[in-house]
């Protein structure tokens, strides 16, 4: 088509808009509203899913020592632990690198263990990976039968807790979008019906004086794909702005959560937000479309 | 220009509207479709602009196998034929000349071809002064020229009027014959469906006389009724 043929379309598409705001209105929060919940519920997805992998992946046993065990007994038992089938890799952490560690983990926050003075009240351990996650239970009791052990922990279950939540949040957010994707379609869908009966006599008329369908059908379609991406723009405008906020403050106060960086996927959670509103537009049309076949 | 053969129309609740009709029309006719209410008058109308497609037989229009013809040919059917209805159609909102104007856009013609088309046709039918009014603010006459007006701007061969007097009195009827007798004299065929037995009368046009579906009579330069002193 022409220009002004997208021009004389455009035109047509706004004034159904125009005959109806209230109407656009609702259909423009709905959509932006759906596609909020629905991106707010991915970023939090996504970002569980960043923990739960950073946690995973320091699944670890870790036998803590008496305080008076020697270095040497220490270093030893380490060679005996490393012997292990089931072990993947063993290290000695001695308290230093403890505190070291935790004091890196804490960041600008990390002034609270300065009144610790010099003293260090953690103990030296052994941290050792397993090869399979399930070997976990047995490694630690056999870590804990060593002399000069006095207590094993592992993560297993915080992990398999965390894995729980993923799934849960996966569901509910997902569920929960769909629903407000459905409602918004139909309320979509319901605007566009309300321009085609306001519009009937212009319909009959273009094809009286033969219109194309196309040039029928591109009003409507015009129609859809406004109401939808107007709520696409606010949604992922409001998803991608709010998490570069969010983001940031909890990089300051929470610096030790591996938070997934806004720069790749804030990004595309705010396009895949855009495509969604356009094709809520694009099917709401699709499903009006029969109403336009007999004016 | 039209050639029906035995046409049958029977519509979907099983009325048959039109039956085994033959028509002629050629270019440059002025034919006055006359008959009782529901002898098939808008049905045959509505067939030359596939509105409606034949059961049976075949309608070529202007060379178009109306009966064949593929959904995204029907535009370029239409855009060679120009309608009038009883009832005007006109677009409540817009004035006589976007009302007009409206027709040429949705064929995409370019913006200064449709300012002097629009012109032409509004002084073809006297409404030259009336193009920023609305269509209530017109007399039911006027609105039927502009209706004219608008079924003519995309220049037709043919022109269909499905009782275009209808709803006007006499005088605005006698108007919108002569305008369309003079849109015959032009070049374009002309077919009109009446009630109106005194128009036809004058007209002294070709008259296609129809009943129950069928053609009753067919006669050049007649009037309504059969001249039974004649
Ligand atoms: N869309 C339709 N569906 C079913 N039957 C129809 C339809 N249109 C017309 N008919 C029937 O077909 C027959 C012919 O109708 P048509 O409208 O062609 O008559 P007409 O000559 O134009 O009458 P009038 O002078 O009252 O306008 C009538 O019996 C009518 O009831
Ligand atoms: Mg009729």
């Amino acid at each position: 088509m022409r220009l002004r043929t997208w021009v004389f379309c455009l035109n047509e598409a706004n004034q159904n808009l125009l005959r109806n705001p209230v109407l656009a209105i609702a259909s423009v929060t709905t959509t932006a509203i759906s596609l909020l919940v629905l991106g707010v519920f991915l970023l939090l997805t996504v970002n569980v899913n960043a923990i739960a992998t950073s946690v995973e992946s320091q699944v670890a046993v870790r036998a803590f020592f008496a305080k008076n065990v020697p270095q040497s007994q220490e270093t030893a038992e380490l060679q005996t632990v490393r012997s292990w089938s089931q072990v993947r890799t063993a290290t000695l952490v001695t308290k230093a690198q403890a505190l070291a560690e935790l004091k890196k983990e804490f960041g600008d926050q990390a002034k609270v263990l300065d009144s610790l003075g010099t003293a260090n009240p953690l103990e030296d351990s052994l941290s050792v990976a397993v090869q399979k996650p399930q070997d976990v239970k047995a490694v630690a009791t056999r870590l804990s039968h060593l002399s000069g052990v006095v207590h094993t922990t592992y993560q297993s279950a915080v992990v398999s807790r965390l894995f729980a939540l993923i799934n849960d949040i996966r569901v509910v957010g997902l569920v929960i979008g769909i629903l407000l994707l459905i409602g918004s379609l139909l309320v979509i869908t319901n605007a566009i019906r309300l321009g085609m009966a306001a519009r009937r006599r212009e319909v009959a008329i273009m094809r009286l004086v033969g219109a194309t369908e196309s040039l029928v059908h591109w009003p409507f379609i015009l129609e859809g794909l406004i109401l939808g991406g107007i709520g696409a723009i606010v949604a992922s405008g409001l998803a991608y702005w709010s998490y570069v906020a969010a983001y940031h403050s909890a990089v300051r106060s929470l610096p030790f959560l591996p938070l997934v960086s806004p720069s790749p996927v804030a990004r595309d959670i705010a396009l895949l937000l855009l495509v969604l509103g356009i094709l809520l537009g694009a099917v709401g049309f699709r499903i009006s479309v029969r109403r336009l076949a007999r004016v | 220009m039209i050639s029906m053969r035995r046409v049958t129309k029977e519509y979907p609740n099983s009325v048959i509207a039109l039956q085994d009709v033959d028509l002629e029309i050629g270019k440059g006719e002025f034919v006055f479709l006359v008959g009782p209410s529901g002898a098939g008058k808008t049905t045959l109308l509505r067939l030359l602009f596939r509105e409606e497609v034949p059961t049976s037989g075949s309608v070529i229009v202007n060379g178009h196998d109306v009966g064949r013809m593929r959904p995204r040919q029907i535009p370029f059917l239409r855009r060679q034929i120009g309608v009038v209805f009883q009832d005007f159609r006109l677009l409540p909102q817009r004035n006589v000349h976007e009302n007009i104007a409206f027709a040429l856009r949705v064929i995409e013609a370019h913006p200064r071809e449709i300012k002097r088309r629009v012109a032409q046709v509004l002084e073809l039918v006297g409404l030259s002064d009336r193009g920023h009014a609305l269509p209530a603010q017109l007399s039911g006459g006027e609105q039927q020229r502009v209706a004219l007006a608008r079924a003519m701007v995309g220049r037709p061969v043919m022109l269909l009027a499905d009782e275009p007097t209808g709803n006007l009195d006499p005088q605005n009827a006698e108007d919108m014959v002569r305008i369309m007798l003079e849109i015959n004299r032009l070049g374009t065929t002309v077919v009109m469906a009446t009630h109106a037995a005194h128009l036809v009368n004058r007209a002294r046009q070709r008259v296609v006389a129809m009943e129950g579906g069928m053609i009753q009579r067919d006669e050049l330069a007649a009037s309504y009724h059969v001249e039974v002193n004649r």
